[in-house]
């Protein structure tokens, strides 16, 4: 009957619910929290820094046009670093099981802010061994790229190093949990509303209102069934008058054995 | 003596407005009947149809406290059982009934031979009587209209309690000659889409629908409030 959606019907709902919202919410961020901490794997993210100048001819005239080559060279290395030829040859050389595919996957380069610099980050479960591929996968670039475009000027800004207690980069159990709760919070208002959706019974004073023309008079609760009587019948009243009406309660058998159906 | 014996267990759980006058339930009655009187003003006899879309919402037990808290006001108020094909009321006062509504509109004995006392000071019943073939042809010959007339002249409140209106016509020939319907909706049990069926039916009867009744309606704090200032004050 009712299709149309009704935002305060819908309010009240949630409302009436909200204790299961809560509790779907909780269960949700509960559980990122537990898949954070236990069951995803942590990863750790290697930061070597690049510097790449292209002043080959000279150092002067040190002007805006060169700066623009350079930055097209950077985008040029950023594939470089990326590609087989230097990464076959991180992998020889430090014996890493993996093919170039993966290790190109977790491989990152990034130009910073338009300037020469170029950040190279590798992701491992490991974070010496990320430490280990970044700055390897510098060095062999810095070799490397000599030989292919005849430059001699990358150096290396920054090398990447393990701090004392390395922070994994992911599972961020906050991110997560923070995305369990979102989740957790639209999953137990969907439940609320299909609950709603399906119960067609009248449940309370709203339902009856609803319908027009129909107004409450008022409401009965159940009677507990321990209750006491308070007060005892007084049925002197009806014994009389019985008396005149004469002997009914003998017939009254017979009549309880007539029963109709609707 | 063996009957009242029996009594006296039985009715307990049904007429609580009589036997433990002070319970929520009580009050929630006696609300519902400040209502009605609100609801029906400028009449000085109020004839009112109790019925629901389908069977066992509470109709009779509603209508049977619903006597009881009129009849607390020093009314005089006559309960009927106008359902003529599963009757309950005698079962509820445990009385017979071999005479009543039935044999009256077939024109078979007088109204005051007919009613039985309740018990309860001022309330008297009016049983179904034997189940007739026909009730609903009973109830549209103009005999219920005299009786009603009759009832008049010598009750306050007359309360009908009725079939189930989506079941059969009976209730909404019964509507149609009443000052007022109540509609009794048995809380998370009866549908919506039933209680809709059922006010359109008595609107199709140009029944005067005064509200509905929502029974088995769970408790809230407000029910304890007049319970607690109720029982303080008593």
């Amino acid at each position: 009957m009712e299709s149309t959606f009704n935002l305060n019907k819908f309010l009240k709902a949630m409302q009436k619910r909200k204790a299961l919202i809560i509790l779907v919410t909780l269960a949700f961020i509960v559980f990122s929290a537990v898949a954070s901490y236990t069951i995803m794997k942590p990863v750790y993210k290697a930061t070597t820094q690049i510097l790449i100048n292209q002043n080959t001819v000279s150092n002067q005239d040190f002007d805006s046009l060169d700066i623009d080559t350079n930055l097209q060279l950077i985008g040029t290395y950023n594939v470089i670093i990326k590609s087989p030829a230097i990464l076959a040859n991180v992998i020889e050389e430090l014996q890493l099981k993996e093919t170039v595919q993966t290790l190109t996957e977790r491989t990152t380069v990034n130009n910073i802010e338009s300037s020469q610099v170029v950040s190279l980050s590798v992701e491992d479960s490991s974070m010496e061994q990320a430490v280990l591929i970044a700055n390897t996968t510098a060095k062999v670039f810095q070799e490397e790229i000599q030989q292919m475009m005849k430059v001699d000027n990358v150096s290396i800004l920054a090398a990447a190093e393990t701090t004392g207690s390395p922070k994994p980069i992911r599972p961020d159990p906050i991110f997560n949990m923070a995305i369990g709760a979102i989740v957790g919070l639209v999953f137990g208002m969907g439940i609320t509303l299909i609950l709603e959706q399906l119960n067609t019974t009248v449940r309370s004073e709203e339902d009856i209102e609803e319908m027009a023309g129909l107004r409450i008079l008022g409401v009965v609760s159940p009677v507990d069934s321990n209750l006491k009587m308070e007060k005892p019948l007084n049925l002197t009243d009806r014994l009389e008058k019985d008396l005149h009406a004469g002997n009914e309660k003998d017939k009254k058998v017979n009549a309880a054995k007539i029963g109709g159906s609707y | 003596m063996r009957a009242m014996k029996k009594t006296k267990r039985l009715m307990p759980r049904k007429l609580v407005a009589r036997t433990n006058p002070q319970s929520i339930a009580a009050e929630q009655y006696r609300t519902i009947r400040t209502n009605i009187n609100f609801s029906t003003p400028g009449l000085d006899s109020k004839v009112i149809l109790f019925t629901s879309a389908s069977k066992e919402e509470g109709k009779s037990t509603t209508a049977a406290n619903m006597a009881i808290v009129f009849a607390e006001t020093g009314k005089k108020v006559l309960l009927i059982d106008a359902d003529m094909r599963r009757p309950t009321l005698y079962r509820t006062f445990e009385l017979g009934n071999n005479i009543g509504l039935s044999n009256l509109l077939i024109r078979k004995g007088k109204l005051k031979q007919s009613v039985k006392a309740s018990g309860i000071q001022n309330l008297d019943l009016l049983m179904s009587g034997q189940i007739p073939p026909n009730p609903a042809e009973l109830l549209e010959s103009d005999a219920l209209d005299e009786l009603i007339e009759e009832m008049r002249g010598l009750y306050d409140y007359v309360l009908f309690d009725s079939p189930p209106i989506l079941s059969v016509t009976d209730s909404k020939i019964l509507a149609n000659k009443c000052d007022g319907t109540v509609l009794v909706v048995n809380t998370g049990k009866s549908e919506k889409i039933s209680v809709e069926k059922a006010r359109d039916s008595l609107a199709t009867a140009k029944a005067f629908i005064l509200g509905v009744v929502l029974n088995n309606y769970p408790m809230n704090k407000e029910n304890y409030y007049y319970h607690n200032y109720d029982s303080q004050f008593s």
